[in-house]
């Protein structure tokens, strides 16, 4: 569990990292927390006065921001972790809810995607939601209405995907594959939309690089995907048709662990 | 032991004095009747039987698992299992410490050891234990059998009397268990030479199920004999077996047994005769199922019996049956104008057709030896101790079956109340044991009031306690029975029954789980009750040791 507090609030210039250490640990010591038995395990500082000139600068979207930044940086970490315990293999790949374009970071140990972009060999990104005008054909146009008609059970092509490099330094210089597939039928969902879902995987290899993602695999891995289509959680989430059953229990048991807005701020 | 689960408490189904609930792993085989433990306070044990066992999953509604096969391929098989699992109901039965707040959320829950499962149900320490059978719980590697006893102060008294078994006919084998019983308590007393003694009578209503119990049984295997010896049992058959049969000349035409020739050779077979004589008042016995508001056919016995009118002197059944038609005849009822013609007709009708049909009526006894002829009341006031009498009625006609059962219990009644004879009291069994199957036929709750063989059966289970007469009855439909001479029983034995059955208010006090189980239960199964026990038992009980005989 991490705080994130503007850099300002040390009154000054010299020693952050010891000052929101120290302030961490004073919170840790105070009766109610303890009580409580929380533990604060970091204290994340930002600054407010580099983004002075955007004209929505809230301190709560600076928070968020470094908050989720630390959110990516453990996500890799576990990434990082499974990797090293030889846990994700050609038989047991991760699945992870979302993109997987991770921006570089300007701070934590694994910033530089490049550095660990061999530990996602057997890493897929699995997105519920998307925007379908991102999709586009051989001439740039919208795929849009294409992708509405995607059979049951059919994928679209993978196509390779970096983002230009003028935006290299905020989205990333790798390469990734991305395409689609419809799990549920189209009869059965609310719009034309809702039971396709985006799968990604970041390319690793030269040959990768080069020429893309082989077909076999990226045939494997949509199987996989279609036959998690079951069981559903129809009647509990909305978002069923795009839902895949690992990926609900999994959220809902983080969800299950999150503090109340009324608890938290009583803590202080 | 080996943990199953952990309570679980809710917001909505908290755990109470009475009961809790606890999960389990999904393919973890466990059944209703099953003990468990969970860890309580101060290092106490709570013991509880399981009632009803439920499996659940996320799945929001029967749409949900719809659409999670495809939207209804029932070919489709997921490759994902859906998160769930098994909770289970338990009633508590008891704890280590007599401590019964209830268990908390979360304390562990394991299978009982053979001697926690004794101490849960109340089978530990019994005083004077007979056995009944065997309970068997739990799946391999873990099941576990334990035999099960009775406190026989509560099944033959003084504690408790009288057993009531109910269930269908061939699958609930009542017989048998009322048998085994019955051999149990043989096998306890035929060694005591001191104290409490006891005799039975059994009636035989069908077929020549009871026809050959000293007997062995040739179909025995080796394993229903190490059940036997499981439970401290003689693998040898009854003992000290007397056949009454119904007198008639040849006498194949009153009974279903073929071996009474044989049987009374080796002098263990009697035929049974009706002296009018001496058994002149027994006349309203045949009346019992015969509705009698006005009870005119009871004057009329009354009237016999006394010897008014014409029938002083008379000797035999045929003169008595000439007198009472004298009776019906127009104008005769100047002879006495409380009885009127017709219900002299109504007497003589129902009379005549029994008295004609059936040959125990007889007019003298044979005192040949080889005869083996018998007055039923003068064998029964003879009776030892340890003594088995099996009366076979089987072939009777239902009055005359009536008859012979309200005799029977009148013998021992007066037997037992000293009235009759002059025999050593210290030579009389101190209890008397009668089984009757089909006791719908007697104490129905159709059976008029004023039947005198109800009336009978009525002061057996009320007072039979205290003179040590003891009523083993069986019947299908316990339902059907009077209440008062069902609730008098101290022991229920319930076996396989119907669904409608258990729709009745008798079975109101049974758990649902339970009650289902009893139209299941196999052959060889009962469930019992008995004051003793913390709770309902599921015993198993071994084949008949006695002879079986497989066509009737």
């Amino acid at each position: 569990m991490v705080l994130s507090l503007p850099v300002e609030a040390n009154p000054e210039t010299r020693n952050t990292e010891l000052f929101f250490n120290n302030l961490k640990e004073k919170i840790n010591n105070t009766p109610r927390v303890q009580k409580i038995g929380l533990k604060f395990s970091n204290i994340l500082s930002y600054s407010s006065k580099a983004n002075v000139d955007s004209k929505e600068l809230k301190y709560e979207h600076l928070g968020i921001a470094a908050i989720q930044d630390e959110m990516v940086d453990s996500e890799k970490k576990i990434v990082a972790n499974l990797t090293a315990k030889n846990l994700l293999n050609e038989d047991s790949y991760l699945l992870k809810d979302g993109s997987l374009q991770y921006k570089p970071m300007k701070t934590g140990e694994y910033k530089e995607l490049s550095k660990i972009k061999n530990n996602y060999r057997c890493v897929i990104g699995v997105s519920k939601l998307f925007n379908p005008e991102f999709s586009k054909d051989r001439s740039g146009k919208s795929n849009a209405a294409l992708l509405a008609k995607l059979p049951l059970y059919h994928r679209t092509p993978a196509y390779m995907f970096q983002h230009e490099r003028e935006n290299w330094s905020y989205l990333g210089d790798y390469k990734y594959s991305v395409w689609y597939v419809r799990i549920r039928d189209a009869k059965h969902t609310e719009s034309p939309f809702a039971g396709i879902v985006k799968i990604e995987k970041i390319l690793i290899t030269e040959n990768e690089n080069e020429n893309g993602l082989e077909s076999d695999l990226i045939d494997v891995i949509t199987a996989n995907i279609i036959n998690e289509r079951n069981p559903v959680c129809y009647g509990k989430d909305s978002r069923w048709a795009n839902h895949l059953y690992p990926v609900y229990l999994t959220e809902l048991f983080l969800k299950s662990k999150y503090l109340s807005d009324i608890h938290f701020l009583n803590l202080f | 032991m080996k943990q199953i689960g952990k309570i679980i408490a809710t917001e909505k189904v908290p755990t109470t004095v009475d009961e809790f609930f606890f999960w389990t792993d999904k393919e973890l085989i466990i059944k209703p009747f099953d003990v468990v433990k969970v860890n309580h306070i101060k290092s106490s044990i709570t013991f509880g039987v399981v009632e009803e066992i439920s499996h659940l999953t996320d799945n929001s509604s029967f749409l949900a698992g719809y659409i999670s096969s495809d939207f209804g391929d029932v070919n489709y098989q997921q490759y994902t299992q859906r998160i769930g699992m098994n909770y289970v109901r338990a009633k508590v039965v008891g704890n280590s410490q007599g401590i019964y707040t209830p268990v908390l959320d979360g304390s562990f829950v394991s299978l009982a050891s053979e001697d926690d499962i004794r101490e849960a149900l109340g089978l530990k320490d019994i005083k004077n234990p007979l056995p009944c059978g065997y309970i068997e719980m739990y799946e391999q590697p873990d099941s576990v059998t334990i035999p099960v006893h009775f406190n026989s102060h509560f099944l033959i008294g003084p504690e408790g009397a009288h057993l009531n078994i109910s269930g269908i006919s061939g699958l609930a084998s009542k017989t048998s268990y009322a048998m085994f019983l019955l051999k149990a308590i043989q096998d306890q007393y035929i060694e005591k030479s001191k104290g409490e003694s006891v005799a039975f009578v059994l009636l035989n209503v069908k077929g020549r199920d009871l026809l050959a119990i000293d007997e062995i049984n040739d179909e025995l295997t080796s394993d229903d004999k190490s059940i036997y010896k499981m439970l401290d049992l003689s693998t040898i058959p009854f003992q000290n077996v007397k056949y009454f049969y119904p007198y008639s000349k040849d006498i194949v035409s009153s009974t279903y047994g073929r071996d009474v020739k044989s049987q009374m050779e080796l002098n263990k077979a009697f035929l049974y005769k009706y002296i009018f004589e001496d058994d002149k008042e027994s006349i309203d016995l045949l009346f019992s199922n015969v509705d009698d508001p006005n009870q005119t056919m009871e004057s009329i016995v009354n009237y016999i019996a006394t010897g008014q009118g014409g029938f002083n002197g008379i000797t035999n059944w045929n003169e008595l049956l000439n007198e009472v038609y004298e009776h019906t005849k127009a104008g005769a009822s100047g002879k006495d104008k409380e009885i009127t013609v017709l219900s002299w007709r109504k007497f003589y009708r129902l009379f005549r057709k029994t008295i004609e049909k059936t040959t125990i009526f007889s007019n003298s006894i044979s005192s040949k030896p080889k005869d083996n002829e018998t007055r039923l009341k003068e064998a029964i006031l003879n009776i030892k101790k340890n003594d088995v009498f099996v009366i076979d009625v089987a072939k009777l006609d239902e009055e005359t079956q009536g008859f012979v059962f309200g005799d029977v219990m009148r013998s021992i009644y007066e037997l037992k109340l000293g009235q009759a004879y002059d025999r050593n009291e210290a030579d009389i069994p101190s209890k008397i044991v009668i089984f009757i199957d089909e006791l719908n036929k007697y104490a129905s709750k159709e059976v008029p009031k004023s039947s005198p063989i109800l009336r009978q059966l009525l002061d057996i289970t009320e007072r039979g306690r205290s003179l040590g007469i003891i009523l083993f009855s069986a019947e299908q439909f316990k339902s059907d029975i009077h209440d008062r001479v069902k609730g008098n029983c101290a022991t229920h034995a319930y076996g396989r029954t119907n669904a409608i059955e258990i729709s009745k208010p008798d079975y109101q006090y049974v758990p649902k789980v339970y009650k289902s189980m009893l139209t299941r239960l196999k052959q060889g199964e009962y469930v019992v009750q008995n004051p003793v026990f913390r709770s309902l038992l599921n015993i198993k009980f071994p084949r008949p040791i006695y002879k079986q005989f497989k066509n009737g």
